[in-house]
Parts: structure tokens; sequence; C-alpha cells
């Protein structure tokens, strides 16, 4: 008798853990007990996180965050999770993750020691360099060449710091301007208003490669800057970044991570079959092979 | 056609009439609003144009000075030609003083502003000038106390008075007036008529569109009465009022003439 | 949810890697909003009392071609005409004026924003002189024209000073929208407020976006608050002692 009470006391154990090992708390909690979880994404962060030809988000970021999502589902044990899909900006995301709009950001974000006042990231799943684009016929190779001339910066990034940080100590004078978004900054450098465009290496690849004349520009100089990036969540919620962590070590681990890449970065890719043809980085090899979330 | 020829004044070319009308005719799309006018005003005379509503007597008076075209035809003033293309109509209206129905002051300036502009801007007269003249019409007026007010804060009888004496500010040939009290409180009628009885007994050429019948009898040298866009009689007030000679003047002065009007 | 955590000392925090600080980033934001507005204000007023004016005037020529003005520059969105003048203009010029745009010209996102602003602007001040010449009885023009006035001399001393006053209100308005449509001016890289905010919102200072958005919303606030009272100056300077409405009956 005294037997099986302890052997039912131990299958009752057994059970419970094997359904719940801990209390669930902070997003999965939250989207255990309403049955929906929002990811948010970018419209046009191209190939992270953007609208394919029939308005439904796609790339890099987003595919390694169904991952995650389905990560999720498993553990909740909910195959029938709704997955809501929310746009963000670079403007509203932290606001909208800070306040529980969205549960996941899944687009291009940096890791920063900034952001981290505010939020968390995932381990890096990218790092871009920031270097500069230029006229392939230009003649410029690097920052030092562009003294007096004008370098065209995407508002709301910081490659004016870099420009004007470069200029200490080496008594040139470069000239900041503005655009509106990268395909604007681009567009200063096509038409001459601009004699470079710095900006993350990615971007400019992906710019050019939407060129007709891809020939007619390069990305030069070294790197500027080195800058991870990471799926955001909120801060001080362990289940959801261990969760988040672990899937992407899995696919770190088991190479898929690879695939992924050459699908979104070396094949044509939506809405206009055009490749980035962007080899893998030497930091982004480290990153994979080593799984951080340590900021900028 | 009934056209009942004046004879008191000899309308030939040799006469110095001031305005005339040869053949006016105008059309407001198919309505034809004035019929082969024919017209003359002479120096120093006073002319009181009536007629029912609708006979074209607004209309008539604003072809003068060309606030309103004409289809055919032509209209002398002060020897100008004002359907001439060639004849600048400025310095014409300049010399022919028109007060209107709604006084049609300039609402942003003072009194003294309001007789002053034309003066000063068309003119180029000097300021102190102006208003040294200004003064003496609005004294004539009965107005002297008003200079520096705005048109708002005077009555409607006190704005028409405003009205004349900037005409006479331009110092001009001729002076029209368009239905001048017909806007006004009944109370106010007397105040302006005695204006323009006045100034109608210091020689001026006055041509006028009224209802006032009492003005016309006392002061005007000769009455035209229109029907229709037709000239259909003119005559002396003692002709016009004793003995209208068609129907129709019959039929207009029995209605306005009327104790009940 | 909220776990923000709220620091309006933001502002005055250093910028990362420089020697600026962030409020000094939205003064002299603060300075190219009031610039852009102001410059493009005082073009928009002449241009459009001229246009405004023309669209009442006899002449069948002068008025159509005001309309087509007033239609052009008012139905385009004001971000595709500062598009226009700053990208297309210059490559559609003769290639040494293109050039001169895109590499000598002096300030040429100021100066382009200012005058694509004042023109856009002109449209709608035309249309608010319109209304105010139109809602003045006949009676006032014919009055001066009755006293030998020039059309001219008509328009200067007769319709214009009372159809002004007329239309001060509703100018109150489009002299506030000047100053938030002069955020569109970021689009061709001009640096003003809403561009210093996108900036330090952007990578610079991601973490606390609703203070800075707070201040500046603020600062429009308070600029067009500004404008407001101004014109209310206005309207009591050249109120006229005991004129309610309509056209001097």
């Amino acid at each position: 008798m005294r037997k099986i009470l302890i052997l039912s006391a131990a299958l009752a154990t057994a059970y419970m853990g094997s359904v719940q090992a801990e209390e669930l708390t902070g997003t999965l909690q939250k989207v255990n007990e309403s049955g929906i979880i929002t990811i948010g994404h970018r419209e046009s962060s191209i190939p992270f996180s953007y609208l394919d030809d029939k308005q439904k988000p796609v790339g890099y970021a987003m595919d390694l965050c169904n991952q995650v999502v389905a990560a999720v589902k498993k553990k909740l044990n909910k195959p029938s999770l709704v997955v809501k899909l929310v746009p963000v900006t670079s403007q509203t995301r932290t606001a909208l993750m800070v306040n529980g709009t969205v549960d996941l950001e899944c687009g291009s974000t940096t890791n920063s020691k900034e952001r981290q006042k505010q939020v968390a990231f995932s381990d890096s799943y990218f790092v871009t360099s920031v270097r500069m684009l230029v006229r392939a016929d230009s003649g410029i190779k690097s920052l030092d060449d562009l003294n007096g001339k004008p370098v065209v910066t995407t508002t709301g990034t910081t490659s004016d710091r870099y420009i004007k940080q470069n200029e200490q100590g080496h008594s040139i004078d470069v000239k900041n301007v503005y655009a509106k978004d990268h395909a604007e900054s681009f567009l200063m450098v096509e038409t001459g208003r601009a004699a470079a465009f710095v900006m993350d290496d990615v971007l400019l690849a992906s710019l050019i490669a939407n060129n007709k004349n891809p020939k007619d520009f390069a990305i030069v100089g070294p790197a500027l800057s080195v800058e991870p990036y990471g799926i955001m969540m909120r801060k001080d919620d362990p289940q959801l970044k261990r969760l988040a962590d672990e899937t992407l070590s899995t696919l770190y681990k088991s190479g898929e991570v690879n695939k992924i890449y050459d699908k979104w970065f070396m094949k044509p890719i939506p809405p206009k079959n055009i490749t980035i043809n962007l080899p893998m980085s030497e930091k982004l090899k480290e990153a994979i092979k080593n799984p951080n979330d340590v900021g900028i | 056609m009934v056209l009942h020829r004046y004879t008191l004044f000899d309308t030939t070319e040799s006469t110095m009439s001031i305005i005339r009308f040869n053949a006016v005719n105008k059309w407001f799309k198919d309505l034809h609003v004035l019929k082969d006018v024919n017209l003359s005003v002479a120096e120093g005379e006073v002319v009181v144009i009536c007629g029912p509503s609708g006979s074209g007597k607004s209309t008539l008076i604003r072809t003068v000075n060309q606030l309103e075209t004409i289809g055919s035809g032509e209209i002398w003033v002060n020897g100008q030609n004002v359907i001439d293309p060639k004849t600048d109509i400025n310095t014409v209206r300049a010399d022919v003083g028109f007060v209107f129905q709604h006084f049609n002051l300039y609402p942003h300036l003072t009194v003294l502003d309001n007789i002053t502009l034309a003066p000063i801007q068309v003119r180029k007269q000097p300021r102190v000038e102006a208003e040294a003249l200004a003064e003496t019409l609005l004294a004539k007026v009965g107005l002297a106390n008003k200079r520096d007010v705005f048109p708002s804060q005077l009555s409607g009888g006190q704005q028409q008075r405003v009205a004349i004496a900037r005409g006479l500010a331009m110092q001009p040939k001729v002076m029209l007036f368009d239905e001048p009290t017909s806007a006004l409180d009944p109370e106010m009628i007397g105040e302006v008529l005695k204006v323009m009885k006045d100034l109608a007994h210091t020689g001026i050429t006055m041509m006028c569109v009224t209802h006032e019948m009492g003005f016309a009898r006392e002061v005007a040298d000769r009455v035209v009465f229109l029907d229709q866009g037709e000239v259909v009689e003119m005559a002396t007030p003692a002709e016009f009022f004793s003995a209208p000679k068609s129907e129709r003047a019959k039929q207009f002065l029995q209605q306005v003439l009327s104790p009940m009007h | 949810m909220g776990h923000y955590q709220w620091n309006w000392a933001i502002v005055f925090e250093q910028v990362a890697g420089t020697k600026e600080y962030y409020y000094q980033w939205l003064i002299t934001g603060l300075g190219w909003t009031v610039a852009t507005a102001l410059c493009a204000w005082v073009l928009a007023l002449v241009l459009g009392s001229l246009v405004g004016t023309l669209r009442t005037v006899p002449n069948k020529w002068l008025a159509s071609l005001a309309t087509c003005y007033v239609e052009l520059f008012r139905n385009i969105p004001l971000i595709v005409q500062l598009f226009l003048w700053f990208y297309v203009l210059p490559e559609v010029l003769p290639k040494s004026a293109g050039f001169w745009m895109k590499q000598d010209m002096p300030m040429p996102e100021f100066i382009t924003a200012a005058i694509g602003l004042g023109l856009f602007t002109s449209a709608r001040v035309a249309e608010q002189v319109r209304t105010g010449i139109m809602a003045l009885s006949s009676g006032q023009k014919n009055a001066g024209l009755a006293l030998g006035f020039t059309l001219p001399q008509a328009y200067r001393y007769v319709i214009l000073p009372m159809a002004f006053r007329i239309v001060i209100p509703p100018m109150t308005s489009e002299f506030m929208n000047v100053f938030k449509n002069s955020a569109v001016a970021l689009a061709i890289g001009v640096t003003e407020l809403t561009f210093q905010m996108r900036q330090i919102t952007g990578e610079y200072a991601p973490g606390n976006p609703i203070e800075v958005m707070t201040i500046v919303s603020v600062i429009y606030l308070i600029l067009a608050f500004s404008v407001n009272r101004l014109m209310a100056l206005i309207e009591r300077r050249t109120q006229v002692p005991g004129y309610i409405s309509g056209g001097g009956k």
C-alpha cells in the first residue's frame, strides 16, 4: 500500500514535470493565456524582414523567428497557437515591444547597450559592418578621400558619427548630408549629390543588387563599426530568452543556419528575384560558432 | 416705339450736353434691358430717372461711368466717348461722382480717409489740401464731428451723406445717384434728400435714379420715365406729374403717389 | 506589460562618441524649422496674395493662369513636390545647371525646402485671399472704380485691405500649418526638428523614443501657439471698430 502511494506520487510528479517543468512566466505565460503570439516585422528591411509580392512578411530574420515560434508552440503544447503579424518601424519598434503590442521583433535591429536599457536581445543572428558605398569610377578608397565631399547618412542611423569621428585628427572636412531612407541615400550617390553613402554593408549590397547597373557601384573602405543583430524581446523575460537562444543554438550547431543564410543572401529572393550575393562574413561565422548576446 | 421727344432743351450736337446716350442697347443674355436709349443731359441740369423696378434705370445710370458695359450705341461723357477702348475710362470716372444705393464706403478707413483717398491717390492732391476740402464737405453734409469715426459706427443716413461728400471731393462735373435713399430707414431719407437738394442748387449736373417723387418735383429740371428698358417719357416735372402722356407713366404715378406708399 | 524606463534627462545627455549634446541637436533643429517655415511663409504670402488676387481679375487669361497655378501646387502632395525640386529638377535641367544645383548651390536642402514649401503654401494662401476678395460685395470694387481708381489701385487701397482682414482666421491656420509642414523638409535632408527627433530616436538613443517625441511635440505645440497669439494680436490691431462682417452694407 505504502509502495503504491509512493509510486503514484512519483508518477504524478513525473507527469506534471513532463508537461510543465516550471511555472510559466513573462511572455510565455501571456501567450499561453491569450493563445496568441505577436511578431513585429519590418516592411522593407531586405532581406531580413520585408513584405514580398503577396504582402507577406518574409526574410532571413523571419525564418529564424518562425523557428522560435515553433519552439514556443511545442513548449506550450499549443500547435494551433495564433501567430499575429504587426508591422513596426525603426521609430516604433521599442515602444511597441515595451508596451506589449509585439512579443518578438524580427527585423534588423542592432543589439546596442543603449537599447538594452529598455529591451533584451537573443543571441546575435547577423553581424553587419558599416562601410562606404561609392560610384565605382570615383576613385574613393577610404574616408580620407572624402575631403570636401558630401557624404549621405540615412536619417535615424549613426553613420554621420563615424564620419565626424574620422574627421578629428585627419584635418579633413566632410559635408554630412541626409536622406529620408536608404533608397534615397542611394539615389543621392547615384545622381551625384553625394560622393559616398555610409551604411551597413548588407543594406548597401542589397541596394546595389537592386540597381539596374550594379557594376557602377562599389563597397569600399574598412569596417567603421561592427554591429550584431538580435531578435528583440522584453527585458527580464528569462524563459522566452532561453527558448530563443536554445532555438538559435540548435540551428547553429546543426548547420541549418547556413542553408537559411544561403537562401536569403546568395540566391534570388522575392519579390524581384535579385541576388544580394553577400557571402557570410568572418564576424558572423564567429558569432555562429560562439553564440552570444553581447551588444555594442 | 413710343418716344416723346423732349423739346424744352435742344438736344442737337451744338448744345452743351455733358452726358449723351446715342441709340444705346444692352442685353443680359436674351434679356433686352436697354432699348435704343437716346438721352442728353446738359451742363447744370438735374435729371431724375424713374420707372418701375426692373425698368433698367439702375443699369442705365451705371453705363455712364461704365460700371456696366453696353451692347451697342455710344455714350459721351464730358466730350469723351466712353465706349471707345482708346478712352481712358479712369479719367472719365474721376470727373463723375457716383453715389450707390448701399453707400459702399470703405469699411477699413475713417470717414476722413474715405473722402481723401481718391483725391490723394488719383488726383495726386497734397494730403493737407485734400483734408481741408474733406472737412469743408463734411461740414456741408452736416457731419463735421464725424471725421475720425469708421463707417460702421454711422447710421445709414450718415453713411450716405459721407458717400456724397466722398463723391464731391473729386470735384466732379457730374454727380450720379443710384437710388440713394432706397436702402435707408424712412426717418433717414429726409437728411439725405436735403443734402441732395442743397447740392442741386449749387448748379452741379446731376443724374438721379430715385423713387422720391417729392424730390423730383422740387428740384428736377427734367424727369425721364423708363419702362422695360425704353425711355417712355421725358418732361418737366410739372408736365410729367400733372399730365403724363403715356398709359404706363400714369399707372406708375398712380402706384408711387398713392397714400399707401 | 509596461516596464518602460523613463528618462526625461535623455536630452541633456552627451551623444556617445562626440562632444555634442542631444539638446543642442534639438536647438539646431528648431532653428532650421523656424527658418524654413518663416522663409516659406514670406514667399507664400507674397506669391499667394498675387495669385489669389489674379484669380479674381476680369482678365480671363490671367485668372485661368492663376487657377492653374493654384491647382498645380495645391493638389500635388508636398513631399512629392520637394522630391521633384530636389531630385528630378537637376536631372532634367541642362547638365551644367543640374551640376550646379547638386554641387555648388549654397544650402541646397534648405533653399529647396523653403521654396518648395513656400510654393505649396502660396497656393493655399491664394485660395484664402481669393475667398476673402469674393466675400466682399462687388460694390466695394465699384466704389473704388467709380472714383477713378485703376484696377490695381482699387485692389491696393479698397479690396485687399478688407479681404486680408476677413481672412486672418484661416490665414492663422495656414501659418500654423507651414510650421507643421516644414517637417516634410526632412525628406530632402533639412536637419530640422523632426529630423533631429528621428535622428535621436533612431540608432543614437533608441532607448527613450517616447521622451524625445514628447519634447519635440511640445516644441511644435509652443510654435503653433505662438503663431496663433501673434495672429490674434494682428487681428486685434487691424480690427475695424464696429465692423462685424459682410460687404460694407
